[in-house]
C-alpha cells in the first residue's frame, strides 16, 4: 500500500501548474503559499472522503460511489464543483466503456485471426450473421 | 458571499475551457517538455518524483496515460490519501476520479480566492498570508482552520 510517507503528498509540479492556470498571467506564487495550498488540497481530499464514508454508512452501503461524492460536495457548500464534475464523470464513464469495448474487440480479432481453420471461420461467420440480424 | 464568487469564477471559465481544450492540451505538452528539459539540466527533484511515481504504477502505465487526459493529479495518489480514512471500506474507481477532479477544482478556486488578497495588497506574488486570509474569509473553508499550522 503506502510505502513512503511522501506517497501521500500530491505532486508539487502538478499543484504548481494547477495554481498557475487559475491565476492571471504574470502573477507569482511564493513557495510557502504553494505548500499551504498543497496541504489544504490533501486535507480537502480527506475531508470529502470521510464525509462521503459517513454518508454511505448511513445508507448501509460499503462502497462509496461518485454519487456519494457529489452529494457530499453539495452538503459541504462546494456545490459549485458539481456541474463540471458531473460532466467530467460522464466523459470518464464513456472512456472506461470505450476502453473495455476496444479490449474485447481486440481479443475477438486476435482469436479469429489466429484460427484460420474452416470450423472457426464458420463460427465467426455465424456470429457475424447473428449480430447483423 | 465569497463562496459565490468561487462559483461565478468556475462558470465564467467553463466556456473558455471548452473552446481551448486543444490549446490547453498543447500547452500542457509544451510545459511537460520544458519540465523534462529542466530535469535534464538541473536534475530537478520534481521530475525525479514524477518518474518514481510512474515507476511505482508501472503496471498500469497505459491506464495512467489514458486518465492523464482527464485528471492532472495522479488518481493512485489520491486513492492512497482516501485510504487514510479508517472507516473507508471500498471506494469505486468513479469515486476516486470524482475526488481527484474535486481536489483539482479546489486547488484552482483556493488559488483564485487567495489571489484576491494578493491583489488587495498590491502585490504580484501570492504569500502564505493571502491563503490564510482566504481560508478565514470563506465559510466552506472552515474545515481547514488550524489544519495548516503544523
Amino acid at each position: 500500500m503506502v510505502e513512503r510517507i511522501e506517497d501521500l503528498n500530491l505532486p508539487n509540479a502538478v499543484i504548481a501548474r494547477l495554481i498557475k492556470e487559475a491565476l492571471p498571467e504574470g502573477s507569482n506564487v511564493s513557495k510557502e503559499a504553494r505548500a499551504a495550498i498543497a496541504k489544504a488540497a490533501s486535507v480537502f481530499a480527506i475531508f470529502v472522503t470521510s464525509s462521503s464514508t459517513a454518508l454511505a454508512h448511513k445508507q448501509n452501503h460499503k462502497t462509496i460511489t461518485a454519487k456519494d461524492i457529489l452529494q457530499t460536495l453539495n452538503d459541504l457548500d462546494f456545490e459549485s464543483f458539481v456541474p463540471l464534475l458531473s460532466q467530467d464523470l460522464e466523459v470518464y464513464r464513456k472512456m472506461i466503456k470505450d476502453k473495455k469495448e476496444s479490449k474485447a474487440n481486440s481479443k475477438k480479432d486476435a482469436s479469429t485471426g489466429d484460427a484460420a481453420t474452416s470450423s472457426s471461420n464458420t463460427f465467426a461467420d455465424a456470429i457475424e450473421m447473428v449480430t447483423e440480424a | 458571499m465569497a463562496s459565490e464568487e468561487l462559483f461565478q469564477n468556475d462558470y465564467s471559465e467553463e466556456p473558455e475551457l471548452e473552446q481551448d481544450v486543444e490549446q490547453l492540451a498543447e500547452r500542457d505538452e509544451r510545459e511537460n517538455e520544458v519540465e523534462k528539459e529542466k530535469g535534464k539540466t538541473n536534475g530537478s527533484t520534481v521530475t525525479n518524483e514524477e518518474t518514481r511515481h510512474t515507476a511505482t504504477n508501472g503496471n498500469k502505465a497505459a491506464e495512467q496515460d489514458h486518465e492523464a487526459k482527464l485528471t492532472q493529479l495522479p488518481m493512485g495518489r489520491v486513492r492512497n490519501i482516501m485510504r487514510l480514512d479508517p472507516d473507508l471500506q471500498i471506494a469505486s474507481n468513479e469515486a476516486v476520479f470524482a475526488v481527484t477532479r474535486a481536489v483539482e477544482l479546489f486547488i484552482e478556486s483556493l488559488a483564485r480566492e487567495s489571489f484576491t488578497y494578493t491583489v488587495q495588497a498590491k502585490k504580484k506574488t501570492m504569500q502564505k498570508r493571502d491563503v490564510d486570509m482566504a481560508i478565514s474569509a470563506v465559510d466552506s473553508l472552515l474545515f481547514l482552520d488550524g489544519a495548516l499550522n503544523f
